[in-house]
């Protein structure tokens, strides 16, 4: 049985980092079969699995060939530990409706059977924010199952982590998706794991993991490697084996209740003034 | 070896007058369906819809430009119902270009296509006009066209020097269809070309601005007519009637284009004019007010002139901003048409008639119908207006006292509301409007008068007129025949 997982976040939260270098410690430390269909227009949800960025864009292959020079051939690339991407590209940033891109690119991966059933996992790397219903398609009915949103201690991270919940309460009863936790990707800024807890208590849904900073990230990301891949043994590795193990036996799923704006200021006051 | 032609072409089926059948429930577990969902308000759905798209409006107008060519942006299907839709109509062939929207447009913008597709279409066509038109998905994916068409001329520039590229004009309206119905569409057209075209030259001329708005060829002949009677020139802005009537002639060049049509000179003309009448209020007045705006050129955004009221307001609005005289011709047309509803009074007095169509024509329909002592037991309107409330009931209120039963309004409704607020009324004698209509009116048992859009099912009624004092006469012939054939008979109308 394939389980589908989206991972959403704030723009610049290291959503896409830390999406690849779970599904690299999946495949590596625990042998499961990965896809990841990166959803951003930029199509660099993939790069660190795949050591270049993507060439063939779903979207790029359709603007070129059409509906028929699209398959898994063109599209479909193998990476580290056989991690199979496929990213949807789209346009640049300014015209047309990269949403739309998002909504065509899964349905057409769907239609050419990407999403075999030999997966175990298939992950959805969706952009930012969920601004209009293309980039909601991951979770539309029978799509995504599990949502994970990546956060920091950061106010910003927050309110957007709080949005996506509040975008995601509409397919919770239409498709079945539920919030399989958060992940809180360190800036090491003060009272991070209180604030970030306080906020998971709130809108209800699981910590499920805490990922310390450490350079060595940005050290492998510079040579287009997952920390796995790079280091196997260093300590951050072992810290994303410890968050792929939570995810693979992860059981707690959720339907979150997201604050108002009220709420919101209130929690902004509390820790904003604590010095 | 000949074949022997049969007397007759065999048609098959029976006529809609012919099946009278009682209608009885097809299963056990039949509802009658609830009358609360039966006004459109209470409805998230609409059900036979009384209006169509708004970029239909928009090329409407085009198709009355001489050498012009409307430009879709948008997916084929866009041109194509419009052009099925044309040709129906006025059975004339409707050249309709498309960016011709594939998936890839709509995630990448329709840059590409507009670009590309003008190019192709300047460079095979040479057409003094390009009209473009943006549809749902365009405007959706937010497509700048603005900076489109700049790229656009400048890529026509470096292909065909600058002179030819100059030579054709590229004219933007912007018809988002989730905005408003064909007739915001044709007044959009209106304010683009306007907008874009018009200039005053300081020279002030006593030309009129006529804009029709969607009426047909034999309406815009009319109307030039009461002009020539009374000595006026006039632009008639998108003026169909010669391009979508045109005489079957062996084409003189290749590409065919009609004779006819408004040119880019009389458009930009008409900021120097003494004045703008627009026919229907709804489609057109938003060119007469940005030429009011612009240049001073005052704006008549009367009724449209059926009957003698309405006709009398533009002729006198005619004749007061030009000083030109009312000619014995037009008052002798006049007296003949009073002469005509004085003799067929006895027909058409005290008739219930359900009236429904685009605002202008239903308002003018209903003033008609009060003239000739009926009673509007019902005036819809499918496209959304906003002061059409109001208007039909300052004409009701002049007509109560003859009423013999308190008229309904409908506005922004839908024609199944309509049919189901008829089927309820204990007399009906007619419905007037278009051919959406055809089914109640066989339902309901009553004479359909065709007037407005569409008019599809019926051949001539895009040539004839209803507007002016000729039209009018003509128009109520057609009425008091159809009731005559309908309600009496023979012997009873042997007179």
């Amino acid at each position: 049985m394939t389980r589908k997982l989206a991972f959403y976040g704030k723009g610049g939260i290291g959503k896409s980092t830390t999406q690849q270098n779970t599904a690299a410690a999946m495949t590596h430390f625990f042998g499961k079969k990965v896809l990841i269909h990166g959803c951003d227009p930029k199509a660099d949800c993939t790069r660190m699995i795949l050591s270049i960025r993507m060439q063939e864009t779903v979207m790029d292959t359709l603007r070129e060939f059409g509906e028929e020079g699209v398959s898994l051939d063109t599209v479909l690339k193998t990476g580290y530990e056989g991690i199979r991407c496929v990213e949807s590209g789209g346009p640049e940033p300014g015209v047309g409706c990269a949403g739309r891109g998002v909504i065509t690119a899964i349905n057409l991966m769907e239609e050419l059977g990407a999403y075999s059933p030999d997966l175990d996992f298939v992950i959805f790397d969706v952009l930012g924010d969920v601004v209009c219903g293309g980039f909601a398609m991951p979770v539309r009915e029978g799509k995504a199952e599990e949502i994970y949103v990546v956060v920091s201690g950061e106010m910003m991270a927050l309110y957007a982590a709080n949005n996506i919940c509040r975008g995601m309460i509409k397919y919770v009863e239409a498709s079945g998706v539920r919030i399989g936790g958060i992940i809180c990707n360190s800036r090491n800024v003060d009272g991070e794991v209180e604030l970030v807890g306080e906020f998971c208590d709130t809108i209800g849904t699981p910590l499920i993991h805490v990922i310390p900073r450490d350079n060595i990230v940005q050290k492998a990301e510079f040579n287009r490697k997952t920390v796995t891949e790079f280091d196997d043994t260093c300590n951050q590795a072992l810290e994303y084996r410890k968050l792929a193990d939570k995810i693979i036996n992860n059981t707690k799923f959720v339907i979150p209740e997201p604050m108002d704006m009220g709420e919101m200021e209130k929690l902004v006051l509390k820790y904003g003034l604590m010095d | 070896m000949t074949c022997p032609l049969p007397e007759r072409i065999p048609i098959e089926g029976f006529t809609y007058r012919d099946m009278k059948i009682d209608k009885v429930p097809a299963t056990p577990e039949f509802k009658p369906r609830d009358p609360s969902l039966v006004p459109a308000k209470n409805r998230s759905v609409v059900i036979n819809p009384g209006a169509t798209c708004m970029p239909l409006g928009a090329m409407w107008a085009i198709m009355g430009l001489h050498r012009a060519i409307p430009f879709v942006q948008g997916a084929q299907g866009c041109t194509t119902y419009v052009r099925y839709t044309f040709a129906r109509i006025f059975k004339e062939p409707g050249s309709i270009a498309t960016a011709s929207f594939h998936e890839d447009a709509a995630v990448f913008g329709g840059r590409k296509n507009v670009i590309h597709g003008v190019r192709n279409l300047v460079v095979r066509y040479w057409p003094d006009v390009v009209g473009i038109v943006t549809t749902c998905s365009s405007e959706i994916i937010g497509d700048d066209m603005n900076s489109f068409l700049k790229a656009t001329k400048k890529k026509l520039a470096e292909e065909i020097g600058e002179e030819r590229a100059a030579a054709v004009e590229i004219v933007l309206v912007n018809t988002p269809s989730f905005a408003g119905s064909q007739v915001e569409g044709y007044n959009r057209a209106a304010r683009s070309f306007v907008g874009s075209l018009a200039e005053k030259t300081g020279d002030a001329s006593d030309k009129v601005n006529i804009i029709p708005g969607m009426t047909y060829p034999g309406d815009i002949r009319e109307i030039k007519h009461i002009l020539k009677e009374m000595g006026i020139e006039a632009t008639v802005l998108f003026d169909i009637s010669e391009t979508l009537d045109a005489p079957l002639h062996p084409p003189k060049s290749l590409p065919y284009y009609p004779e006819g049509g408004t040119t880019v000179e009389e458009i930009r003309g008409m900021g120097d004019a003494a004045a703008t009448f627009t026919i229907q209020k709804e489609a057109g007045s938003a060119g007469a007010v940005l030429l009011e705006k612009k240049f001073g050129v005052k704006a008549f955004n009367g009724p449209m002139p059926v009957g003698v009221a309405n006709t009398d307001m533009f002729v006198t609005a005619l004749a007061g901003i030009t000083g030109r005289e009312i000619p014995k011709t037009l008052i002798d047309e006049r007296g003949r048409f009073v002469d005509a509803m004085a003799d067929t009074l006895h027909y058409t007095m005290m008739c219930r008639a359900a009236i429904f169509g685009d605002p202008d024509i239903a308002l003018a329909m209903t003033r008609f119908a009060c003239e000739l002592g009926m009673t509007p037991v019902a005036v819809m309107t499918g496209s959304p207006s906003v002061t059409f409330e109001e208007d039909v009931e300052a004409i009701l209120e002049e007509y109560r006292h003859l009423f013999t039963v308190e008229p309904k309004i409908f506005n922004k409704g839908d024609i199944f509301e309509f049919e189901e607020y008829l089927r309820g009324c204990n007399r009906l004698d007619l419905v007037i409007g278009h051919s959406k209509g055809a089914d109640i009116a066989a339902e309901c048992g009553v004479p359909l008068i065709r007037v407005g859009f569409p008019v599809y099912d019926r051949f001539g009624y895009q040539k004839k007129a209803i507007v002016g004092y000729r039209g009018g006469e003509l128009l109520l012939y057609e009425i008091v025949n159809a009731l005559m054939s309908h309600q009496y008979p023979i012997d009873r109308v042997q007179q």
